[in-house]
């Protein structure tokens, strides 16, 4: 009687589990299946398999094909924006890295007044919402007559992005054991060496996973950077968003699998890395 | 003694040292900005941006009733649009939180091996552009997409459903992106559920719905209530979801504060509605926070 | 083109060309300004806003390297040079921002009205207020804003009035522009007022107007031009630049002035105070100027030229189109924005009003 329906609640459990799983892969499986999708108007209406919309991302509208060459893209721009992101994601989470690492020493190895304080305001700007830093930010920005531009929105992912490093160091410092450090110091090795040489190798993981998660985070963030992007400084998400709302073209669909596959290519290294145990 | 003097100098300076990046990039441009977003919203509205630097307690009155001047009437659909939000927001907590309750029993239950790589499968999402996962749903959802093609096809209805464009499709697109959010704490706590707690409920004769309220849900709260503040905080203050899917005809306060900025050129306004966001996130840390405070302390281990 | 421009959002940039633009761009100013300087020139322009040969050409005859960063809307442009952004010489602001960048003093005279081919341009092109004279600004180019429709589920559409009845009897199938101005001044048309009404009780009524129609509107939204091509909606609010895809699929897609009236929009070409390359700008503004230029950018945007020599080279499909080129009654339909100040709040509250319900 009890195992015939702990066996039921299993197996309802493991189709919902399934059920699950395909609630957040369809719409992706979905975006890819019909990037491939030959009708230029509607992207949903299947009328033949073509590559023609990843052609045109590299090649533009000169492309053989029946679209429109209005709804296209030049591939200048697209390479122009997508290095736009990468020197942004990796300026900020180089920083960010450094500074949320920094922190994260501080923190774990020192007992100093106002810890509780600063173990809080780095989880802030985690909690603040993104409209609320973004349009502060903006404020602060033009108020200072600071321009805005790729500094700006390097400095104001790095306020974020820290906290994260911060958070993923933190949990390789809590699980380490400090007794090396200690020998270390010991041994007369000043603080710098046992840095360089016992403690970084031990949290390199953790630093490593923390800067792939800020330069993910970085690589996606639409709404602060979009309150605070400036001349010339348009990020691969802000391009996507303004293709989104000009409408649904085939182009985005293909870019968007191209994005998808480079993400989740950084992401697993992350993921791995990090759940490598110490 | 002359050198544990020496030792605690250096100490000092590492940690000023350590300490030192950090709370320049956060003071200046965290704190500092949150500041001026404070003062702003009693400014008056510059006529092309920007501010005047008089006194202005007047763009509350506009959202809240009172103070009130010729210019600035109250008007209650600032209030009902932030009711809305936080009825969105709200939905899209319970609906995550059901869908991913099961899911982290599921996964619990899995042998180390699958667990890793279903964990691997969960997080992965969160990965892919926010944007592209929003796409996914217009894609999905218009009139002409999947969804209704789909219902269309099997015979179940003959007039497309209006799917894209509502508070549904709001809602839908929001406990999609933040389904990791609310997983990965819930997961976490139900990872750590000591099942021989259960067992010893169905022992003394408990029901399952008895074992299931009074052992599995309380020993599980702490990660629901972690997931739903993580859920809500950015639901509250979303723009990007419900501009794309509620086709602009659904807002919530964050849609306002972007117009006034980008739009209405009145940011004294939108700082007071960002501020009014703010002022809800503090409310719901500080009861979090009373509450874990009274959990740790009332209840002697 | 102007379909893609209003659409509130950041268009594309060529951003590490501005950036190393930017970087000269600030030494140039320091070191000698007014000098046609090392052959550069910054434009700041609407997204899609311009025809990309035309940059080439003029590059390529002056030996100029044109750089072009791009905005979507009027205020964002305004936000941005006001924000400091150095090193633009041109931007391409609606009428009544000229008007408000002029009283600002972020403009400088560039003195069009002095150039060759000065008199190819419409005098009534001449809408700003503050520059009657074009002393400042060269007028670029105009457009109306109407209907675009789907023509297999509506197969002609001449009115708001049929719009609207449309709409009643298929609710969700048609949109508005998600543009308070646009939208409201749809409602200010249908109630017999003015688009740049001050008084609160006719915008009241536009308001009234709009709201009772908003139950069967499906979005208020810019990316109409797939959606109304897929059928996924049926008509949709937009500028005239659709034009350019029914002039594609003229048996399936239609563009119509409604007979009520409608807005128009209309944006010149002014120099900064701030220029680095005033020389080269104003070799840009003579350049736009000629016939030949205005006739290609007004072939590729689809929206009216304000050149009246370009006319008569546009191919025949645009010149006769009543749309791109509406006969004088229609035209004297039209209304254009002006700035209203601190009453464009009374504006503000009424389309958060209208969204709300």
């Amino acid at each position: 009687m009890k195992n015939k329906r702990q066996m039921l609640w299993s197996a309802l459990l493991k189709g919902y589990g399934v059920l699950f799983l395909v609630f957040l892969y369809l719409p992706l499986g979905l975006i890819v299946a019909f990037s491939f999708n030959a009708n230029p108007i509607n992207v949903a209406e299947w009328t033949g398999f073509t590559l023609d919309w990843y052609a045109t991302i590299f090649q533009g509208a000169s492309v053989e094909g029946n679209f429109d060459a209005a709804f296209t893209e030049s591939p200048e721009r697209i390479f122009d924006v997508i290095r736009t992101s990468f020197v942004v994601a990796l300026s900020a989470a180089s920083a960010a890295t450094v500074i949320g690492t920094a922190t994260a020493l501080a923190l774990a190895r020192h007992k100093f007044f106002g810890k509780r304080f600063y173990q809080a305001l780095l989880l802030l700007p985690m909690l603040v919402p993104d409209i609320v830093l973004g349009i502060a930010l903006l404020i602060f920005f033009v108020g200072v007559g600071i321009e805005l531009g790729l500094m700006t929105i390097i400095i104001g992912h790095v306020t974020f992005l820290s906290s994260y490093v911060f958070v993923v160091v933190s949990a390789r410092l809590a699980g380490m054991d400090t007794t090396l450090e200690q020998a270390s110091a010991d041994l007369g090795a000043g603080p710098l060496t046992t840095f360089r040489r016992v403690t970084l190798p031990q949290i390199m993981p953790g630093v490593v996973g923390g800067f792939l998660l800020a330069f993910i985070i970085s690589l996606d963030d639409v709404v602060i950077t979009y309150f605070i992007a400036g001349v010339g400084s348009q990020t691969l998400p802000l391009f996507i968003l303004a293709m989104m709302r000009r409408g649904l073209r085939p182009q985005i669909t293909a870019l968007a699998v191209l994005i998808l596959l480079f993400s989740l290519i950084v992401a697993s290294i992350g993921l791995i890395l990090r759940n490598r145990k110490p | 003694m002359a050198g544990d003097r020496f030792m605690a100098a250096r100490k000092r300076n590492a940690l000023l040292l350590l300490l030192a990046p950090i709370s320049i990039i956060l003071g200046i441009f965290f704190l500092i900005p949150l500041g001026i977003v404070v003062v702003y919203s009693f400014l008056e509205p510059g006529l092309y941006g920007g501010v005047e630097w008089t006194w202005y307690p007047y763009n509350y009155g506009r959202i809240l009733g009172w103070p009130l001047n010729d210019y600035e009437e109250f008007d209650p659909i600032y209030l009902k649009i932030f009711a809305t939000s936080l009825k969105y927001a709200l939905m899209t907590v319970v609906f995550s939180l059901l869908i991913c309750y099961p899911a982290a029993f599921w996964v619990s239950r899995r042998s180390e091996r699958w667990k890793g790589f279903v964990l691997f499968l969960i997080t992965l999402p969160f990965f892919a552009s926010l944007l592209i996962r929003i796409y996914a749903w217009l894609l999905l959802l218009r009139p002409t997409g999947f969804v209704n093609t789909a219902l269309e096809a099997a015979g179940i209805i003959s007039q497309p459903l209006d799917l894209l464009f509502s508070g549904t499709a709001v809602v839908l697109g929001m406990v999609y992106i933040f389904t990791p959010f609310m997983f990965l704490p819930i997961y976490a706590n139900v990872e750590k559920l000591d099942f021989s707690l259960v067992r010893a409920s169905q022992d003394l004769g408990a029901s399952p719905i008895q074992t299931f309220l009074r052992v599995i849900l309380p020993l599980t709260a702490p990660g629901m209530v972690a997931g739903s503040i993580i859920v809500f905080i950015p639901a509250l203050g979303n723009f990007i979801v419900p501009s794309l899917l509620g086709g602009a005809k659904v807002q919530m306060t964050g849609n306002l504060i972007e117009r006034s900025f980008l739009q209405s050129r009145d940011w004294p306004f939108g700082s007071a509605l960002a501020l009014l966001i703010m002022a809800s996130v503090v409310v719901v840390l500080m009861i979090q926070t009373v509450k874990a405070g009274r959990a740790k302390g009332g209840r002697p281990a | 083109m102007k379909t893609n421009t209003n659409t509130g959002e950041t268009c594309m940039t060529l951003t590490s060309k501005a950036i190393r633009t930017l970087g000269s761009a600030a030494m140039l100013a320091l070191m000698s300004q007014g000098a046609a300087a090392e052959g550069k020139l910054n434009l700041y322009n609407w997204g899609d806003y311009i025809n990309p040969e035309l940059i080439d050409a003029f590059s390529k005859e002056f030996g100029v390297e044109v750089t072009l960063d791009t905005y979507s809307t009027n205020e964002e442009m305004l936000a941005r040079i006001q924000a400091g952004a150095a090193g633009y010489d041109l931007v391409w602001p609606s009428v009544h921002m000229h008007d408000i960048m002029q009283q600002l003093g972020l403009l400088q005279p560039a003195n069009p009205n002095q150039m060759p081919g000065w008199e190819n341009i419409d005098p009534a092109a001449l809408r700003s207020q503050a520059d009657p004279n074009g002393d400042y600004c060269m007028p670029y180019a105009w457009g109306a804003v109407g209907i675009f429709y789907n023509k297999k589920l509506i197969p002609e559409l001449k009115s708001w009035d049929e719009f609207f009845a449309y709409a009643n009897a298929n609710p969700g199938k048609v949109t508005m522009l998600d543009d308070l101005r646009e939208t409201l001044g749809v409602g200010l048309i249908m109630t017999g007022s003015s688009v740049n009404s001050r008084n609160p009780d006719e915008i009241a009524k536009a308001e009234a107007f709009i709201a009772e129609q908003v139950p069967n509107i499906g979005a208020f939204r810019y990316d109409v031009i797939p959606l109304v091509t897929s059928g996924d909606i049926a008509a949709g609010h937009y500028y005239v630049g659709a034009v350019l895809n029914v002039l594609q699929d003229p048996e399936n897609l239609g563009y119509v002035i409604p007979a009520e009236g409608a807005t128009m929009y209309q944006e010149d070409i002014c120099m900064l105070a701030s220029a680095p390359n005033v020389e080269n700008a104003k070799l840009f503004m003579q350049f736009m100027m000629r016939p030949e230029s205005a006739a290609k950018n007004a072939e590729r945007l689809t929206n009216g030229t304000v050149n009246t020599a370009a006319l008569d080279l546009l191919p025949e499909n645009l010149r006769s189109n009543p749309s791109i080129n509406p006969p004088a009654e229609v035209r004297a339909k039209l209304q254009i924005f002006e700035d209203l100040g601190k009453d464009l709040r009374l504006y503000t509250k009424a389309w958060d009003r209208i969204k709300t319900n």
